[in-house]
């Protein structure tokens, strides 16, 4: 019951920290009527992993070859352009509120940026999601090594709700931050994140052998985290740390970090011409 | 009609980039088979050409699903019930690389023995 609990509940932990700055985000700057949006998306991404994860079973050949890789590196690739979006929106929207807008606690948020709140749901649960059906579906049918289906499948399901309720706990006190310290804390956060995302796509391009790995593995750093872990395993699935990387998921990585400050950067520039 | 011949151009030339592709890595591609049952791999441990590519095929007969899982190879994989997978392994310097299944880690251990 135990092992069974903590794979759903880190899974949710993983999924529900994206869906908890987009809530926080939405009511800092007084759009909580924007909510909606947001279990919306959430939702959509309950039913498909649900609907992906029972049709999968029926596409065998797609699985066994390297369409699961191509998948989740489709999905990462577009994970990671809506996170960066995100970021640069956020950037831009602090620098509003520090220009005197606060007292306004409203900010307008264009169609496109509302679209993109949804997907960013969807895609964060969604790919969690897959992996916790399948999981907690197996329970059902066989339960866990050595003890009963009745208890196994209460561990997952428990897991899951203590995951939201810690992520809940969570935003109650970060969201008391102030709106300055809030916004660099949740940038940085989402800027690994998307970091993650991006290496771990290029992790499943090169696991389906389309893209090469150059040097595999480039390092061991698992005497000091290993994904075998608790801490290591958290660190794994929300920020995409590896003990064994290849050049390329390394590389990737570490490069995201001057491409994404380069865009802030080159949007600081525009609005500080404009103004 | 001409969208249709142009797909099929597509699919065409799909097929022959997988062949040539497919033939050219199948020369230097050893190829390891692993079993998953009643959330254990069988044989626990698979012996593999050190400094050479390898793929395991690892087909899992239980009837829930499993992910192969190793930190020292830099894989996972999400084997369905009933279903087979292919894990394509790097060129491995000689050593023993530990894998598990992430849903019953206690009874899913296994590793790769490069030599």
């Amino acid at each position: 019951m135990l092992g069974t609990f903590v794979i759903t509940w880190r899974e949710t932990i993983e999924a529900a920290l994206i869906v908890g700055i987009l809530l926080t985000y939405l009511d800092k700057i007084g759009q909580s009527s924007q909510f909606r949006l947001v279990y919306w998306g959430v939702a959509w991404a309950v039913a498909a992993a649900a609907a992906f994860a029972g049709l999968s079973t029926y596409a065998a050949a797609f699985f066994q070859d390297t369409g699961q890789e191509i998948f989740a590196a489709a999905i990462l690739g577009l994970a990671t352009v809506v996170l960066t979006h995100m970021v640069v929106w956020m950037h831009h929207n602090a620098r509003e509120i520090k220009g005197g807008l606060q007292h306004k606690a409203k900010l307008a948020i264009a169609k496109r940026q509302l679209w993109a709140l949804a997907v960013l749901a969807f895609v964060g649960v969604f790919r969690e999601g897959v992996e916790t059906v399948l999981f907690v579906w197996g329970l059902f049918l066989q339960g866990g090594a050595g003890q009963s289906v009745g208890l196994a499948v209460t561990g997952g399901f428990l897991g899951v709700g203590v995951g939201v309720l810690m992520t809940w706990a969570f935003f109650k006190g970060f969201g008391h931050l102030d709106l300055k310290p809030f916004f660099r804390v949740s940038g940085v956060i989402l800027i690994f994140m998307a970091a993650g995302m991006l290496a771990t796509g290029f992790g499943h391009l090169i696991a389906a052998g389309l893209v090469p790995g150059i040097v595999e593995p480039l390092w061991d750093t698992s005497w000091v985290l290993s994904e075998r872990s608790f801490v290591g395993s958290l660190a794994a699935g929300i920020f995409g740390y590896r003990s064994h990387p290849s050049l390329v998921e390394a590389g990737s990585y570490l490069l995201y970090f001057p491409i994404v400050l380069g865009v802030l950067e080159f949007q600081r520039r525009l609005h500080t011409r404009a103004a | 009609m001409r969208n249709m011949t142009r797909r099929m151009g597509f699919c065409a030339a799909g097929a022959l980039a997988l062949a040539l592709g497919t033939s050219a890595i199948a020369a230097d591609v050893e190829e390891r088979t692993l079993t998953i049952k009643d959330h254990a791999f069988s044989p626990a441990e698979v012996r593999v050409k050190a400094h050479t590519k390898t793929k395991l095929i690892v087909t899992n007969q239980d009837a829930a699903a499993e992910e192969f899982e190793s930190p020292s190879l830099n894989r996972e994989k999400m084997i369905r019930p009933g279903q087979s997978a292919t894990i394509l392994l790097p060129p491995l310097k000689p050593g023993r690389y530990e894998f598990f299944g992430e849903f019953h880690p206690e009874t899913a251990r296994g590793a790769v023995i490069a030599e």
